[in-house]
């Protein structure tokens, strides 16, 4: 891999200004993608992005490039340098961080790296031949991602990390069942088993029969609570979200608005997630208590939004990559703290009668005021009867206040799963939720979609 | 950069290929958004390098490296192979025949928008939002985006094209909130305004600071109306809403790749199958849906996809009818289609595979005007400006919000109502439509956010639509 440090500190270096950030991202990854059980869109990534941020008096502008020798770093300079001159005074402007101590983390295992495109084939087929007569479609991915940012200010850190995921949807005409597993070791990934998990739940899917919309006690096992939490949190956990008034907890904080069993956290550190040790504007990790015990303690912070907050108000260390600085801070590490509850089988009794959904798929914000959600679900829904799983259902369209499906939590799972939540645009910047499995005595089916299956 | 892709092609084969294709592509792209009368992010981004996809025992495989050399050529070439010779499967696949193509095209331009300084782009974006000061409104934000790529395609099959496309967009927003209640209004659509396949003279001629004032008032006002009923009834969808419409329910749906079940895991399927090809009524006869990569200043618009296939004009239904599905030279194969794809195969950039894609997929024109479809409505609702958007993975059920509402009583508007949104199934829905307005209310939308695929990929599509007119619609979804 290049050194990414070096660069961002030569990219630093030559910019023309009264303070600079340099954030250089590099990716060496493959992506065996197969559908109907074979690969169809293996992909091989190389590349080095470099973010050079210039400020000029009390302006600043970002110029982007891929070109890391002499001439490209000259050009980027000069393109900063430029941007920086066209854009505005800004009285409050957030100087470059400066030099910090960084947390040790996690996140870099050698074995996932050293996987090439051979190895990378080889695991998708793993996943392939388990699935047996099943079509399976879905993906073997591993990568290496590194992230350096130097600033003019005396910052430089540099964070190589690994990820694997293996991500299964068994499907026939009209059965469908879904399974991935994601880590920062591939020692902890079993691509056969996440297409065995996926047929085995397939197989339970097929005949399934209609529901009547309304309200309903449900278990929301860890893919879709993953989904759903990452969705509302955006605008609900985002300090730009409070600035702007979109999140719910603009005059919530501090107040129980969740069942007491809901404790949530944005903790990047944590060894069974992703772990990251410092964020895009080089600021530490930490972890940040945003639900405890139902109350609502806070949302994360980069420098830019907390400068602008009340006076307490400090940088938590959520920077998002600098493409997307304008949608504020973000949590990329959420986990939710587990329960009591032993096993799925356990909330599934909990809720006596009600639903148990698997997955979700393509949600959209209604109302991020109220943390209004819409959108389905798929590949393993299920009626849940006296206790026990029942029939198979359609696709249900629901449409939820996030808070009212916390409101009444019967019980979380002990256990909880690393679900991925990146879908690979751009640059490579892997990141999951920690999530148990969680039964809510509210979840509100509007609408009716097609069978499972493709 | 077209000796670079030759290059490629040549390490390909002598690798073992039985066809490749390479695309080496300089990408220069900027971003000028405003925030409360401040620059929000000012971004100038530039990005090069070359992929190569070659097919080896009827297996694919794909690299890119970020060097445009003849040694980065030769890497992703030699890399591509050893991953489509490790790659698991059975591995029958034929491509559609196409014209072995020498040519060049570029976009047509006024000013090139690269070129405008950017201080231009950011004094524009100012004055934008200088005309949407309001008590109620807390925040403001206007954009410019601006896109240039040179790209070069050379196919194995005796193809070598490259093209000069621009494309550039804006918009504005402002998000009120007051009593617990926020609403936002934006113009001339939502989540970053428009974009085109056009010069710098688009976004001058969008008129932002002419609508700022009307689109901060309305955002205001918003938070004083009253909640959208739910019920029964009939609808009007302006064309910005029903762009998003067409994209959702016609362009995915007709993808021929989620029809053979390739996107199953991540973005869906479709609830279309091979056979419906001209037989399956989508909706009623005034539905007419045409892809169209040739449309003037489409964002979508270009003049070879890549897979070196020209771009064409294809109707997809006539009178509720589907003609053609979108595909890809490996899709149009697969189902023996006459003529081939059409040209719908497109890449994000030097570093993905391409994948059938929407161009420019058009709501054909019907009569009349947004009058006229309001004259025949007792009672219903004016939809207008996408807010939210959801649909399921087979594209039938649909649930989309949308920033405006207003009741329709007596062939009239109405009140404005806040929170709406309405709700269908895809076929059931396009044969409820009645009617669609006219070519003087037929609007050119470019949209900047359509993902699909894994790695994701972004594209940029265009539609054309106009108001239209829907029956029997349930609106006002909400949790019980």
């Amino acid at each position: 891999m290049t050194d990414a440090l070096e660069l961002a500190g030569e990219a630093v270096a030559g910019a023309d200004g009264d303070a600079a950030e340099a954030v250089v991202q590099a990716e060496h990854s493959g992506f065996a993608r197969f559908a109907g059980s074979e690969v169809h869109q293996p992909t091989l990534i190389e590349n080095v992005t470099i973010f050079l941020r210039v400020i000029r008096g009390h302006r600043a502008g970002t110029a982007a490039g891929n070109r890391v020798d002499a001439e490209g770093l000259r050009d980027l300079a000069r393109r900063a340098g430029e941007a920086a001159d066209a854009s505005a005074e800004d009285p409050d402007l957030v100087e470059p961080a400066g030099a910090s101590v960084l947390p040790d983390v996690n996140g870099n295992d050698q074995e996932t790296a050293a996987l090439d495109a051979a190895d990378q084939a080889r695991l998708a087929a793993a996943a392939i031949e388990a699935a047996g007569d099943t079509p399976v479609y879905g993906f073997f991915t591993s990568g290496v991602s590194t992230v350096a940012v130097a600033t003019s200010a005396g910052f430089g850190g540099e964070q190589t990390s690994t990820d694997a995921t293996a991500l299964a949807l068994a499907a026939t005409e009209n059965a469908s069942g879904y399974a991935e597993q994601t880590s920062w070791g591939v020692r902890h990934v079993e691509p056969a088993q996440v297409a065995r998990d996926a047929v085995e739940l397939a197989a339970r899917t097929a005949g399934a029969g209609e529901l009547t919309p309304g309200s309903y006690r449900a278990v929301l096992g860890p893919y879709a609570l993953g989904e759903l939490l990452q969705s509302f949190a955006e605008d609900a956990f985002s300090g730009l979200g409070l600035l702007e008034e979109r999140s719910y907890l603009v005059g919530r904080l501090g107040e129980r608005c969740f069942d007491e069993k809901v404790s949530i956290v944005d903790d990047a550190l944590d060894p069974r997630g992703l772990p990251k040790s410092f964020d895009f504007e080089g600021v530490p990790k930490q972890p940040v208590q945003l639900v405890e015990n139902g109350v609502l303690r806070g949302a994360v912070w980069d420098r830019a939004t907390a400068a602008r907050a009340e006076d307490s108000v400090r940088t938590t260390g959520n920077a998002p990559p600098p493409g997307a600085r304008r949608w504020g801070p973000a949590p990329f590490a959420l986990s939710v703290a587990g329960g009591e509850a032993e096993s799925v089988e356990e909330l599934v009794e909990l809720v006596g009668d009600g639903i148990y959904v698997t997955r979700l798929h393509y949600l959209g914000m209604v109302e991020p005021r109220q943390g209004i959600l819409t959108g389905m679900t798929r590949d393993g829904t299920f009626r849940i009867r006296d206790g026990k799983l029942a029939e198979p259902l359609v696709n249900l369209r629901f449409t939820v206040a996030v808070p009212d499906v916390l409101a009444d939590v019967p019980g979380l799972t002990r256990e909880a799963t690393l679900t991925n939540q990146d879908a690979f645009y751009g640059e490579r910047f892997p990141y999951g939720a920690l999530v148990p499995a969680l039964a809510t005595a509210r979840f509100d089916v509007t609408g009716l979609g097609g069978p499972p299956g493709i | 950069m077209r000796a670079l892709c030759e290059e490629a092609i040549t390490a390909a084969l002598a690798g073992g290929a039985s066809y490749a294709d390479a695309r080496a592509i300089v990408r220069r792209s900027q971003l000028v958004s405003t925030k409360n009368r401040r620059v929000d992010q000012l971004d100038d981004v530039e990005t090069e390098g070359i992929g190569v996809r070659v097919l080896v025992s009827g297996a694919w495989g794909f690299a890119c490296e970020p060097r445009l050399d003849a040694e980065a050529a030769r890497d992703a070439a030699g890399r591509a192979t050893v991953f489509a010779k490790a790659a698991p499967g059975r591995h029958e696949r034929a491509l559609a025949p196409v014209e072995r193509l020498q040519g060049e095209y570029r976009t047509p331009r006024v000013q090139d928008p690269i070129d405008v300084p950017l201080e231009e782009k950011k004094a524009f974006c100012l004055a934008a939002e200088e005309t949407m000061q309001h008590a109620d409104v807390k925040v403001t934000n206007a954009s410019v985006r601006a896109l240039r790529e040179h790209r070069a395609l050379v196919t194995s099959d005796g193809t070598s094209v490259e093209q000069d496309l621009v494309d550039c967009g804006a918009g504005i927003d402002a998000y009120a909130s007051n009593g617990g209640v926020s609403q936002i209004r934006s113009y001339p659509s939502a989540h970053g305004g428009s974009s085109a396949g056009a010069g710098w003279e688009y976004v001058l001629g969008l008129g932002l600071a002419r609508e700022g004032p009307r689109v901060a008032e309305q955002a205001a006002e918003l938070l004083r109306a009253p909640l959208c009923p739910p019920g029964l009834t009939t609808v009007v969808i302006d064309a910005e809403q029903m762009a998003l419409q067409v994209h959702e329910s016609v362009g995915h749906p007709t993808e021929l790749d989620r029809v053979y079940g390739t996107e199953a895991a991540y973005a869906g399927t479709s609830f279309l199958h091979p056979g419906d090809l001209g037989s399956l009524r989508y909706g009623s006869d005034a539905m007419n849906i045409t892809a169209d990569p040739t449309t003037p200043s489409g964002l979508g618009t270009f003049g070879y996809d890549d897979e070196g296939v020209p771009a064409e004009r294809t109707p997809v239904v006539e009178a509720g009818v589907l003609r053609n599905f979108l595909s890809s030279r490996e899709t149009a194969a697969k189902l023996e289609l006459v003529g081939g794809s059409g040209g719908s195969m497109r890449a994000d950039g030097w570093s993905r595979m391409p994948l059938v894609r929407m161009t420019n997929l058009h709501l054909e024109a019907g009569e009349g005007a947004l009058d006229d479809l309001l004259a025949d409505v007792d009672d219903g609702i004016y939809f207008e400006t996408n807010k939210s958007w959801s649909i399921d993975d087979k594209r039938l059920n649909f649930q989309f919000g949308t920033q405006v509402a207003r009741e329709i009583n007596n062939g009239k508007l109405g009140r404005l109502l806040r929170d709406a949104t309405y709700t269908g199934v895809t076929p059931v829905f396009w044969h409820s439509l009645d009617a669609v307005a006219g070519p003087a209310s037929w609007v050119l939308y470019g949209l900047t956010n359509c993902g699909k695929g894994q790695p994701g990929q972004v594209a940029h599509v265009g539609h054309g639509a106009a108001p239209a007119r829907f029956r029997n619609v349930q609106v006002g979804v909400a949790p019980s």
